[in-house]
């Protein structure tokens, strides 16, 4: 029983993170994955705040699920999720004060990200505590994932830096770091993705 | 829709809201005396940074640009003054951009420091770098201008940050330097009898 339960926290997991993936597979909440991923630490420290968001807005509804009327159900969602944004919000702003000084704007646009409020109505309100929080964990990493990805791609060609530190002495291409290479980075990784992903089931399929 | 289902609606939203409430509360309560301690902290620090030889760093007024509050401060080493500080403030491309200049006391720029600004990350904040705030040393009042070709005499502009660097050299830098001249200049005759 306990070893089924264990897989099943590990499939919900791989599924957030593969074929759930907010960026590249649900196509969900591309406005800040360009908008802060032209730095290899923003889009680091933007997936940290959303995996923790996340996880705590599927904790919370999902402890509330029977509790809450139906009707209501998403200003709740949005009332639980401001909450938690909030939170982060403050304890970035007291105890990471130099990243949020860049970041501090990002935090608070997490309130209005779809993929958190798709998770919480479609996921959490119908799922026990423990599956939930780690449908939480899944997607915050898938999160987390993508960002880091695109964000490194982006710093290391724009900038020639990564994490701010330089790498290489040019500045291969100026147009990654503006939001027009952010489209292409999001783009061709996606297309990259599946790319990999239908070659991962032909192979499956066949052996 | 039932009386039933407006009495659960109703208590449903009066204690998850109280709930919440009491939370934010509790996480501010906690975290706010530590943001506002590092922030003194960081302001006192940036200060210092910027004169390390001087041993008292004294408010000497307040001003406003852009009607953001800002103030001007002067530095002294063993009762002598050896230069002013003045906070402003410059409009820049996606945010107003905080700095710090030291000058002289002939109002010549020896330093700039940027305490904060929200501009396009990987563009606008290279301001932050070395290599442009390195400029404004040595430089007066009239050489505060900024260009866009190679230049020592004036400010260079940072390609792809031209308004960034616009507002940091001819909004913050020169309205600050302009008003401590004529401030400081207008005073001059009463600071002088008021400290002897």
């Amino acid at each position: 029983m306990k070893q089924s339960n264990t897989n099943r926290y590990l499939d919900l997991i791989k599924n957030g993170i593969f074929a759930e993936n907010t960026i590249f597979k649900l196509a969900l909440s591309l406005c800040p994955s360009i908008a802060v991923t032209n730095h290899l630490r923003n889009g680091v420290l933007m997936g940290i705040a959303v995996l923790f968001v996340q996880v705590m807005v599927n904790t919370t509804v999902s402890l509330l699920r029977n509790f809450i009327h139906p009707r209501i159900r998403l200003p709740v969602f949005m009332l639980i999720i401001s909450g938690w944004v909030t939170v982060t919000d403050m304890t970035m702003a007291a105890f990471f004060r130099e990243a949020y000084k860049q970041m501090g704007l990002y935090i608070q646009l997490i309130v209005a990200f779809a993929s958190i409020l798709a998770r919480a109505e479609m996921f959490a309100s119908k799922n026990k505590v423990a599956p939930s929080m780690f449908d939480g964990i899944g997607m915050g990493l898938g999160f987390l994932f993508a960002l880091t990805i695109i964000s490194f791609f982006r710093e290391l060609l724009g900038k020639g830096s990564l994490w701010g530190y330089p790498i290489i002495d040019v500045k291969p291409l100026l147009i990654m770091i503006l939001p027009t290479g952010g489209f292409f980075t999001v783009g061709i990784l996606m297309g990259f993705f599946n790319w990999i992903n239908m070659q991962y089931a032909k192979k499956h399929r066949s052996s | 829709m039932t009386g039933k289902d407006i009495i659960k609606i109703t208590l449903n939203l009066v204690v998850i809201y109280i709930v919440g409430g009491i939370i934010l509360a509790a996480v501010y309560a906690w975290t706010s005396p530590i943001m506002y301690r590092n922030a003194v902290i960081e302001k006192e620090k940036a200060l210092k940074e910027l004169i390390p030889e001087a041993d008292r760093i004294e408010k000497l007024g307040d001003w406003s640009i852009h009607d953001k509050h800002a103030e001007y401060f002067f530095a002294k080493r063993e009762d002598v003054i050896i230069g002013y500080i003045i906070q402003s403030f410059g409009k820049g491309y996606s945010s107003y951009i905080n700095i710090l200049i030291l000058v002289d006391k002939d109002f010549t720029v020896r330093k700039i420091n940027i305490l904060g600004h929200a501009e396009t990350p990987g563009l606008g904040d290279e301001i932050e770098m070395d290599s442009f705030k390195n400029q404004f040393m040595g430089k007066e009042r009239k050489k505060l201008k900024l260009v866009k070709t190679e230049t020592t005499d004036y400010i260079q502009a940072i390609s792809g940050a031209t308004i960034s660097s616009r507002a940091v050299t001819e909004d913050a830098v020169r309205n600050g330097v302009d008003f401590l001249i004529k401030k400081i200049r207008k005073g001059a005759e009463d600071e002088t009898v008021e400290h002897e």
